[in-house]
């Protein structure tokens, strides 16, 4: 049961395509665990696109707009080509164990860069996706933990798979937290190993877009 | 005609499946007339600039022509999976000046428009895992046309598109015979039994 869950602002940020390309795929690949924050992408998208089609007032639509030559153009044009996508590959290996990627990190497999070890049983392989803001897979092996730190700015983790303690709680697959720069935290794992995505939240790449259909930074439109 | 408008859910659905099952230029325009001014109008105040909406309109509506089948109305109305394109389209075209070979596209993120196994009608999937090993040997007594469509999407898992690419025929026809070929698998697979 996944106990922590990103922000109604951040699923209608990554529902519109507004966030830094490292938190896209936090937020997407909770999304893919998590069927209940699913649910709520579709009724965000839903309702983005009544709000893009359904209250237009005809005052507004452009004129000079010819349609007649679009839809001709459109009859002749060639079927875009499907993107040649690499293929997908859903599992990682590491320490001899076969993890299960959720779809969005396996769509971008790919991406992923070397392991490389570091003190502690900790390992990390950065997940190459452009944007200023770094994406790293940190791994846990049992019984390890990270010193204590603060980030500066926020920082998003999410538990691929396995578990991990802080001082707060307990994180497990799919959960995700945010921690701002004034928490102090020493993440640790026990008798589990643990496999996380962590980036830092940086500042959004777009002040106008199609969130702003929802206003996402006035409390909650939703349930 | 109807008098239902493309804002109906259901009048928007049906729709989108006739342009699928049988290319009607009819259908899309009337959904091009609804929906390609919305999105023009919508993106113009966006971008500020009237070329770029232009591009985002075309692209947007072009998809929704050559990919009306991957349409589910199952997840979605017609509305919102014309939105998730359009999203698509301006994440890439917001990134196009500033590419680099790292960036995400937004296909890597939202598979609004990926060709699928999926993407096979409910009612014409196999349902049963023995089928699939008794398919090569049923396989054998279907015409070769629909011999070859059933092996490359059930045996070698293309998709229907991409079958349709690799053998240079549309589509439409990719699906009537996979429709047809599965049809007669069933009688014989029956009529084994
Ligand atoms: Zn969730």
């Amino acid at each position: 049961m996944i106990k922590f869950h990103p922000s109604e602002q951040h699923l209608v940020l990554y529902a519109a395509g507004e966030l830094s390309p490292a938190m896209l795929m936090m937020v997407g690949t909770h999304v893919d665990m998590c069927p209940k924050c699913q649910a709520h992408v579709q009724d965000i998208e839903q309702h983005m696109a009544t709000k893009l089609f359904g209250e237009t007032e005809t005052a507004s639509i452009v004129h000079g707009f010819d349609e007649q030559a679009m839809l001709q153009a459109i009859f002749n044009s060639q079927s875009p080509a499907g993107s040649a996508a690499p293929a997908a590959n859903d599992s990682l290996y590491l320490e001899g164990q076969r993890f299960a990627l959720p779809p969005t990190l396996a769509r971008n497999s790919h991406r992923i860069g070397e392991w490389s070890r570091l003190p502690g049983k900790l390992w990390r392989a950065p997940v190459r996706v452009g944007g200023e803001e770094m994406l790293n897979f940190i791994y846990m092996g049992e019984h390890a933990s990270l010193p204590e730190h603060t980030h500066k700015g926020n920082e998003a983790t999410l538990v691929v798979n396995g578990v991990f303690n802080d001082e707060h709680n307990e994180y497990r697959d799919g959960d995700f937290m945010l921690l701002d720069e004034h928490h102090k935290h020493s993440p640790a794992t026990q008798d589990h190993d643990c496999l996380t995505i962590a980036a830092l939240d940086g500042p959004l790449h777009f002040t106008t877009g199609l969130s702003r259909l929802l206003n996402p930074f006035s409390s909650l439109f939703f349930k | 005609m109807s008098s239902a408008q493309p804002d109906n859910p259901e009048h928007a659905a049906e729709l989108l499946a006739k342009i699928a099952a049988e290319q009607s230029r009819a259908a899309f325009s009337e959904l091009f007339r609804y929906f390609a001014p919305r999105l023009q109008a919508y993106a113009t105040r966006q971008f500020g600039n009237e070329q770029t909406a232009m591009d985002l309109v075309q692209e947007t509506m072009t998809n929704v022509w050559h990919k009306a089948h991957l349409f589910k109305p199952d997840r979605g109305s017609a509305a919102t999976w014309i939105f998730t394109i359009a999203r698509n389209i301006r994440f890439d075209l917001l990134r196009k000046n500033k590419y680099r070979q790292n960036d995400l596209s937004a296909d890597d993120l939202w598979p609004v428009l990926a060709e699928t196994n999926d993407s096979l009608d409910d009612d014409y999937a196999l349902d049963n895992d023995l089928l699939m090993q008794q398919l090569a040997v049923y396989c054998e007594q279907l015409p070769k046309a629909q011999r070859t469509v059933i092996e490359l999407i059930y045996i070698e898992g293309k998709s229907q598109q991409e079958v349709a690419d690799a053998l240079e025929i549309p589509l439409g026809t990719v699906k009537s015979r996979t429709r047809l070929a599965l049809q007669k698998l069933k009688e014989l697979i029956q009529h084994d039994d």
